[in-house]
């Protein structure tokens, strides 16, 4: 009867320390080596790779300075929300003092892990979040002082379930069709119960005078992060990878420093701009990626594929909340009031997302939307739309993307996989079909 | 003056390889085709020299060679790849003018292809990592109800009902026909059962991208005529099958080769 708070609530089965002891350095050290074979190969894809890359390739590493400070900062007695989903508000969490951070698992290994908890059929991001759970493979997950869990799809749902045994989670839930008359109002005490759940996990009052430069720090964050896509609407002076490499590190970086590094990044890819020193042929096919988050490190192989296959391809814009929907839209603030920036953090992260857990009489026609834009914008010549295993959400909606699609005459590709490594071969193979379809296209 | 021109293409297939060598014309000199076995880069060289001995000419007459189907981490030939959709869309225009929906069922893999009327590809389809939906079913299939796998389509033909089986995976699928072997239905229904469930498989892939005629059928399986059968039903359109549906792959990659050529001393 030890332990009788949290015991009873455990859904995983017990993984003896021995193992952790066991798994955790070895899963560690072949980690540690794939992300420097990436960085390696990011390199080697680029010659001329944009310099001021340098930081954001140190910051990738999950295990380097970023847990330092981390652990130094809680040390410090500072809080650290976890949150495994783009509807966390971000601007209550720094106005209260605490450090957000996103916990998503890209280990392919942590998923097979995963597999002795949840049925293989479950979304591969979630197997592997319980799987690095399991051997607290994950610090930003482990340093969590809460979770805060979104119930966007059924995977999230669950998961918090699974981790409320380890870990307080914070619910929220949301509406999924966004235009009714009770959604906003909903939401809107979803986040005011987030801030009443800051202010006492903290012992810090949210307030006009800390709120305010926390939107305000968000914003000029959204600002660069529009900046850097921006830059990826014509001659291509980035590859898709190594701009979505400078959006994951979002998710767990200073926000501040994240945003000065992207500005100066964004100076020099300006200077190339008017150099016009392209990173590739002006005729490379230019493609865009939709649909289930990818996260670093493992699951880069799709944005390496498009990009070091044969005929290669550049990525030039993405519909991801793992990359370019991160920090998208700003919160927009008319009175600094508390009410009234409540209403707009509110606002921003219910109307602004695109994610296919919603729905309407149109279906999800922000994501829709958002899609035609970014291709008109980026002048995109073809999709790729791409869905993990269990991601029933993005599975289903490739129908209606597709309709939207043909109608514009944008070919689009549907390519699933999972957290393994094994299929590499067959993504190869279908990537490359699909980009010497664009090229032939081109050609004519 | 005009060199000869002889190119090379070749497909290494999952079961077999096939090799294809054409002249200058696009005319076909000599086929062959070697079962791809665990060494697949000594299986690519057995039919090359195999279609060489027919065509009857030296490997240095040979301008160039053009790969798809799997690759080859160390290829005996400096070949170009070039993907198996690309290579269908070449072939399957090429024997049929007003081709734009080309399927190919092989040994593990299904593949449909979609063109536009000037023959370039605008959409494709690969069966999703199960082989019910292609040949190697029929072979577990007629190994379950100990029939000679040639056999299988003209018995199907004789059932005047299909049992219903399941298809959305071999192993499954195979414990079907057990079942239904255990119930005693007759052989020809089960056989034809086979067929209708990975037509049905074949057919749902294909309405992703559109059923569009002229649709045509190659690979090994485009062979069997208790396949064929079913398909047509199916897709409920007619389906045109090439002589030497088995090297449409290979075929495909050597006219890709001839156009590159072609292009290239067009240039010069």
């Amino acid at each position: 009867m030890k332990n009788n708070e949290i015991e009873p609530k455990k859904i995983m089965p017990e993984t003896t320390q021995k193992e952790i002891n066991d798994l955790k350095p070895t899963l560690q050290a072949a980690s540690e080596q794939i992300i420097a074979q990436t960085i390696a190969r990011l390199k080697k894809a680029t010659p001329n790779r944009p310099k001021e890359l340098e930081y954001f390739d140190d910051m990738a590493n999950l295990f380097g300075t970023r847990i330092k400070e981390l652990e130094q900062a809680k040390a410090e007695g500072k809080k650290i929300v976890g949150y495994n989903c783009i509807f966390a508000p971000l601007e209550l969490i720094l106005a209260s003092g605490a450090i957000p951070v996103r916990i998503n698992s890209g280990w392919y290994d942590t998923a097979k892990l995963g597999d002795r908890v949840v049925p293989v059929e479950v979304c591969s991001i979630i197997r592997s979040t319980i799987g690095a759970k399991m051997i607290e493979l994950s610090s930003f997950l482990e340093l969590s002082d809460v979770l805060i869990t979104v119930l966007t799809c059924d995977g999230m749902t669950k998961l918090s379930e699974v981790l409320g045994g380890y870990k307080e989670v914070w619910r929220l839930s949301n509406p999924r069709v966004k235009d009714s008359g009770q959604a906003l109002k909903f939401w809107n005490d979803e986040i005011k119960q987030i801030k009443i759940n800051l202010e006492k996990l903290t012992g810090n009052k949210i307030t006009v005078k800390n709120l305010k430069p926390a939107i305000l720090k968000t914003q000029r964050a959204t600002k660069a992060f529009r900046r850097l896509q921006d830059l990826r609407k014509d001659g291509v002076v980035i590859s898709g990878q190594d701009a979505m490499l400078v959006t994951q590190t979002f998710m767990w970086d200073d926000i501040d420093r994240w945003t000065e590094k992207t500005n100066i990044l964004c100076d020099e890819l300006e200077r190339r701009v008017q150099e016009k020193e392209w990173i590739c042929p002006a005729d490379t096919p230019r493609v865009m990626v939709t649909g289930t988050p990818m996260f670093w490190p493992d699951n880069w192989k799709l944005p390496s594929l498009v990009e070091e296959g044969n005929p290669r391809g550049i990525l030039v814009a993405d519909e991801l909340c793992s990359s370019e929907r991160i920090i998208y839209d700003p919160v927009g603030v008319d009175e600094w009031t508390m009410n009234d920036m409540l209403t707009a953090i509110s606002e921003r992260y219910l109307m602004a997302c695109t994610c296919p857990c919603f729905t309407s009489q149109d279906g999800n026609e922000d994501r829709i939307n958002w899609l035609l834009t970014k291709i008109k914008d980026h002048k995109v010549q073809g999709v790729i739309y791409y869905v993990t295993r269990g991601c029933m959400l993005y599975a289903m909606e490739y129908t209606t993307v597709k309709r939207a699609l043909d109608k514009i005459n944008i070919p689009v590709y549907y390519l699933d996989t999972d957290y393994t490594r094994e299929d590499a071969g067959q993504l190869k193979t279908r990537v490359e079909a699909f980009l010497e379809m664009l090229t032939a296209q081109i050609d004519i | 003056m005009t060199e000869t021109i002889n190119v090379v293409g070749f497909d290494i297939g999952t079961q077999s390889t096939k090799v294809i060598i054409l002249n200058g014309n696009g005319d076909v000199l000599a086929r062959a085709q070697v079962f791809s076995g665990f060494d697949p880069a000594q299986a690519l060289k057995d039919a090359v020299q195999q279609a060489l001995k027919t065509a009857n000419l030296p490997q240095t007459s040979i301008t160039s060679f053009t790969a798809t189907g799997s690759t080859l981490e160390e290829s005996p030939y400096a070949a170009t790849n070039v993907s198996m959709m690309s290579a269908l869309t070449k072939a399957g225009t090429h024997f049929f003018s007003n081709a734009k929906t080309i399927i190919e069922v092989g040994a593990e893999e299904a593949r449909a292809v979609k063109c536009d009327d000037r023959g370039v590809m605008v959409d494709f389809v690969v069966n999703e990592r199960c082989a019910a939906g292609a040949g190697a079913f029929i072979e577990a299939m007629a190994r379950a109800l100990e029939v000679k796998m040639e056999d299988m389509g003209s018995l199907s033909l004789t059932a005047e009902r299909a049992s219903s089986i399941n298809a959305t995976c071999v192993i499954f699928g195979e414990s079907d026909v057990v079942s239904l072997i255990h119930k005693q239905e007759p052989k020809s229904e089960i056989a034809r059962a086979v067929y209708d469930a990975m037509a049905d498989r074949v057919s749902a892939m294909v309405h992703r991208i559109g059923v569009n005629p002229e649709v045509v059928l190659v690979g090994g399986v485009a062979k069997d005529i208790g396949f064929i059968t079913s398909l047509k039903r199916k897709l409920g359109v007619n389906v045109v099958i090439p002589e030497f549906s088995e090297y449409a792959g290979a075929l495909g990659a050597a006219l890709i080769g001839l156009t590159k050529n072609n292009k290239a001393v067009n240039k010069n």
